[in-house]
């Protein structure tokens, strides 16, 4: 066990404190951050007579039909648009303003839609401002879910009646007729209120609020033993975030001090359900899951900068936060048969975090310019570790085990340089370091060295190029088996994350125009990890993309957009049937191309405006898990994405547009996981019996703008 | 039993301290940032102050004469916004206007070879002749970024700005002007649909990402990259908004921040271990299918290191460790359980 200073949070705290003061005792003497007239400038004869600054309201409105042609939640998972038919366009934005510098401005977005948004914001400039948001965000997961269990959405799932549990699903002789549909979907509504003060020259201050409940359902699974179910989990959150800041600017020196806490409450504690199996022993009549708990997150934050000379900054950010949990727990079971005492009422979990960085950059000559990062991420786990007994999916109970508090501690170093060659060359290097402790895990430390190299050119107008590549070695200090983790892993295995690595990695980024009216980009990264002392485990991934798109002005009424993209991504890993060395091996492939084309066409002038886009992409994984048996390659997961959009603008008058639209998507997919596997099919688990998404969705839309 | 060697609390705090130190030491203001030279250099301070004779006579009327709606650059748009609110004297049109970010408009900029070549921006050009360019901005500039990105930071450095110097995006010499557009009502870069695409003009893998069949909204306009990443710095290396990776993301998952009773380590750790946060073709963002995402860590005796063939597949043998849910069918609670028989994240 790692004894812990109790006193060093408690200790530095207060030095915290007394040292995130400090840099506001020399603000006060700073200077100011506006723009100054020079000195015999006189501007009293600058009317400004042309300027048109914008006074009063104004606007523009939007309504108008649309019409969807088919259901679907793939096609609607996070536009709103998921049920087939008819449904409102209303958009709208408003600008008020005035001589006095108030201001006020409204934007309404899918206000017929479940993707509806408002946001204002308002106030008057340089003195203060309000915002006021509103959102709603629905994710439409899946519409193909069935189950055989009532209630969902609510925090007790119960079977028919006349329900015949068994010992596998081939002898639930009502699960058929008993599957009703289960929509999985969540949805958040979020309300933001927010109001900036500028007090006094130089501060700023801000304190922003957000309120968001999300509920709906998703999915979750529950077992007895090797019998599972899949689940609807029912989701009430509502979590509340504020944010205060006080921010001291001036031309050398900014501050900035603020407090976020976000606290998190369920107003489902579990979610229980009945066995539908036969039990195992009496009284495994239901389970019961634990949702996730009430819990908060307290932080304070203090960033600076500071210009130490024209060519010398220094800048650093701490913060200092804690994570509490203390919700009741539930019982170990809900077995009636079994009896089990918890050493505690609830975890008493408690996270201290304290991340801090300082950076500093120094253009040392015209041609030479360093730099240096120090950064402290620190993830301190404070919840009590006690020996509890436990119930194995409310069956027996088990030998008791320990919670084990994790903590991670990170320290990076980061060294750089840049030296320019000429005025479109330069070339960098740099050193970084990393240093990272857990405890309670396999490997105590690890630290990587990373070295890493670019070379740039900008010459202006025409041509933008840049090359990296850098090599890392990751080693670690030891690799044991953690004791605690019952039935112990194999002693062969290297979880990646801990695991020896050398990593190489190279990406180049270009930009050309090789006309006034052609601008052209392309990136292309390579990354490849080896983890070459890893006999079980992740031993080798790979993962290359090239990407390029271009826009082109192809007469004064038309412009063309396209792009291509091209990934693929490969690992591979090795496994132990037999507990000892590797017997079996397996490869992963994924592919992922895309491409996209849009044009824009001014058909008529100052009349009609149309435009398409077009975007194809296809997805493909393949997955062979070799272990000398048939049956290594599985069938290819697929998906393909056709998106047609065709729009057009006509102006009716000046302030009058008809706007007309058409949306058709084509999906299609295949999943080896979801496809041919009805809630019945795994003997010992009742699935959603999902099927993977498909369908042809086609949407209209027509609306009148008006611009006031 | 296990050990390990910790940096105490003390080193941070006393970096600060040392930080506060030395700055409370430090020498007096840079004075006021003048264009520096062009041609990629470092910028050097002007030679001498700007005097009044190189600001034109009659400031924005000089400028907005030619650059009307029907101009081919057209600037009237500026009225719209915030700059140009007089009764705030913070902003441009409450002081040298136009000049004010574009600098002196009669002579042009000192530093400018051309202009002393030709004249004056706003002078006669003879046909044939180039007009001399002003200080201007974005990917056309004449100017060096770094003296582009002072005049915007000599009224911007701001708390939103307070880690820019030394961040990813000036390092990598991006303009202000490459993401933000002055001239215009609505600056695309400050709306959550357009964004996006203002940030795909470098970012071209990450456009691609958000069409993979697995995303976070940013593709319907529901996110934008901002909801995630400050562009103008942080202490993160991916410029998050939070102070790390995982802080980020619990701002919309809180429900996952626990601290749990039976905490699975690589969630407390680093979402993206098993993540991907841009886009996946493997459902809830997942870098692979399980069973083998899982099986890259565990491999105990019995089922967690079973080699799961297509022998599981419905047309064989429909395993339940390899369909519906795979390992999540009975491990349900992935990222951590606060239920007293929850060790094995399946209660």
């Amino acid at each position: 066990m790692i004894k812990r200073d109790m006193n060093v949070t408690t200790t530095g705290g207060r030095w915290l404190l007394v040292i995130l003061c400090l840099p506001f005792s020399k603000c006060i003497f700073a200077d100011t951050t506006e723009a100054e007239i020079p000195a015999g400038v006189d501007i009293s004869s600058w009317v400004c007579k042309y300027c048109e600054f914008e006074q009063g309201l104004s606007g523009e409105l939007e309504g108008g039909v649309g019409y969807v042609s088919d259901n679907s939640f793939k096609f609607g998972e996070y536009n709103g648009l998921n049920d087939k038919g008819a449904y409102p366009i209303g958009n709208a934005t408003a600008r008020y303003r005035d001589e006095n510098a108030d201001y006020l401005n409204l934007r309404v977005r899918d206000l017929g839609l479940d993707t509806r948004s408002v946001g204002m914001e308002g106030g008057r400039q340089g003195s203060y401002k309000l915002f006021l948001n509103y959102d709603e965000i629905p994710h439409y997961i899946s519409d193909s879910a069935r189950t055989p269990y009532r209630g969902n959405g609510n925090d007790t799932l119960r079977l028919p009646s006349n329900w015949v549990t068994a010992g596998s699903t081939a002898g639930m002789t009502e699960l058929d007729a008993s599957l009703q549909d289960v929509d999985l979907e969540t949805k958040r509504k979020r309300l933001g209120v927010g109001i900036e003060i500028i007090p006094a020259r130089k501060w700023e201050t801000a304190v922003n609020v957000r309120h968001e409940v999300q509920d709906g359902q998703k999915a979750t699974a529950g077992s007895f033993f090797f019998n599972a179910a899949q689940l609807a989990e029912p989701v009430d959150y509502v979590t509340d975030e504020v944010e205060a800041s006080a921010t001291y600017t001036t031309r050398k020196w900014q501050s900035k001090l603020a407090y976020y806490g976000s606290f998190f409450n369920n107003h489902n504690d579990s979610l229980t359900w009945q066995n539908a199996y036969n039990p195992i022993v009496p009284g495994q009549d239901a389970g019961q899951l634990a949702l996730p708990p009430d819990n908060q997150f307290n932080q304070v934050l203090m960033s600076s900068g500071y210009q130490l000379s024209e060519r010398t900054r220094v800048s650093g950010d701490i913060a200092l936060g804690r994570m509490e949990q203390n919700a009741d727990l539930l019982a170990a079971t809900i077995n009636p048969n079994l009896s089990v005492a918890l050493p505690e009422s609830s975890a008493h979990a408690q996270v201290n975090t304290l991340t801090a960085d300082l950076k500093a950059d120094s253009a040392v000559t015209s041609k030479l310019r360093l730099n240096a990062a120090y950064r402290y991420n620190n993830r301190e786990n404070k919840t009590p570790s006690e020996v509890w007994d436990w119930v194995t999916t409310d069956a027996f109970t088990s030998a008791a085990r320990k919670n084990l508090p994790y903590s991670f501690t990170d320290n990076t170093v980061n060294l750089g340089g840049e030296y320019r060659i000429d005025k479109v060359t330069k070339v960098n290097a740099g050193y970084d370091f990393e240093q990272k402790d857990r405890t309670h895990q396999e490997v105590n430390r690890t630290k990587e060295n990373t070295f890493w190299g670019k070379a740039s050119v900008r010459a202006r107008d025409n041509i933008d190029f840049a090359f990296k590549a850098a090599h890392a070695n990751r080693s670690n200090s030891d690799y044991n088996t953690v004791d605690e983790t019952q039935p112990p892993e194999n002693p062969l295995m290297r979880k990646y994350n801990m695991a020896d690595r050398q990593r190489d990695s190279a990406s180049l980024n270009a930009g050309f125009i090789p006309h006034e009216r052609i601008n052209i980009g392309m990136s292309v990264d390579l990354a490849q990890d080896d983890y070459s002392n890893s006999p079980l485990g992740l031993t080798k991934s790979r993962e290359a993309s090239y990407n390029t798109d271009a826009s082109v002005i192809l007469t004064d009424v038309t412009t063309l957009h396209v792009f291509a993209s091209w990934q693929r991504i490969k690992s591979n890993q090795a496994g132990s049937q037999t507990f000892s060395t590797p017997d079996w091996s397996s490869k992963n492939n994924d592919t992922f191309d895309s491409y996209g084309i849009g044009v824009k066409h001014q058909l008529i002038k100052d009349k009609l405006d149309v435009g398409a886009d077009y975007v194809l992409s296809r997805s493909t994984g393949k997955v062979n898990v070799d272990s000398g048996a048939p049956g290594a390659d599985f069938p290819d997961l697929k998906t393909d994405l056709d998106s047609v959009k065709l729009y057009s603008d006509y102006h009716l008058k000046e302030n009058l547009t008809l706007h007309a639209a058409y949306w058709f998507e084509h999906y299609n997919s295949k999943d080896w996981m979801l496809d041919g596997v009805d809630p019945g099919t795994i003997p010992n688990v009742i699935s959603f019996g999902e099927d993977s998404p498909n369908y042809n969705v086609h949407a209209v839309m027509m609306s009148v703008r008006y611009r006031f | 039993m296990k050990k390990t060697r910790r940096v105490p609390l003390s080193i941070p705090l006393l970096l600060w301290c040392l930080l506060t130190i030395v700055i409370s030491h430090a020498g007096q203001a840079a004075p006021p940032v003048e264009p520096a030279s062009a041609g990629g250099k470092a910028p050097k301070t002007a030679p001498a102050s700007v005097s009044a004779v190189e600001y034109s006579q009659k400031g924005a009327d000089t400028c907005i004469k030619c650059h009307d709606v029907d101009s081919e650059y057209p600037v009237f748009d500026i009225f719209k916004t915030k700059h140009a609110m007089k009764a705030d004297s913070r902003t441009p049109f409450a002081g040298l206007q136009c000049e004010a970010c574009h600098g002196p408009g009669v002579k042009g900029m000192a530093s400018m070879e051309e202009a002393q070549k030709a004249g004056s921006h706003v002078g006669k050009v003879r046909p044939g002749e180039k007009r001399p360019p002003i200080l201007n901005f974005g990917v056309k500039s004449d100017e060096p970024v770094e003296t582009q990105n002072r005049m915007c930071l000599q009224c911007h450095e701001d708390d939103n700005h307070i880690a820019w110097w030394g961040s990813a995006h000036e390092k990598g010499e991006v303009a202000c002007a490459n993401c933000h557009t002055i001239h215009t009502a609505h600056d695309p870069v400050l709306d959550k649909v357009t964004q996006p695409e203002v940030c795909y003009k470098c970012h071209l893998k990450e456009r691609a990402e958000f069409f993979k069949p697995s995303n976070h909204p940013v593709r319907f306009g529901q996110m934008d990259c901002s909801d995630c990443h400050a562009s103008h710095g942080t202490g993160t290396s991916t410029l998050l908004i939070r102070p790390t990776l995982n802080e980020t993301c619990y701002t919309c998952h809180a429900d996952k921040r626990g601290p749990f009773l039976w905490e699975h380590p690589p969630a407390s750790e680093d979402c993206t271990l098993c993540h991907t946060p841009h886009g996946s073709i493997h459902p809830a963002l997942l870098t692979k299918r399980p069973p083998l995402l899982c099986q890259q860590c565990h491999s105990q005796i019995g089922h967690p290191s079973v080699a799961f063939t297509t022998q599981g597949l419905p047309n064989a043998n429909p395993s339940g460790f390899l369909l519906a849910g795979s390992c999540m069918n009975c491990h349900s609670q992935v990222h951590g359980s606060n239920h007293p028989s929850g060790v094995k994240l399946m209660r």
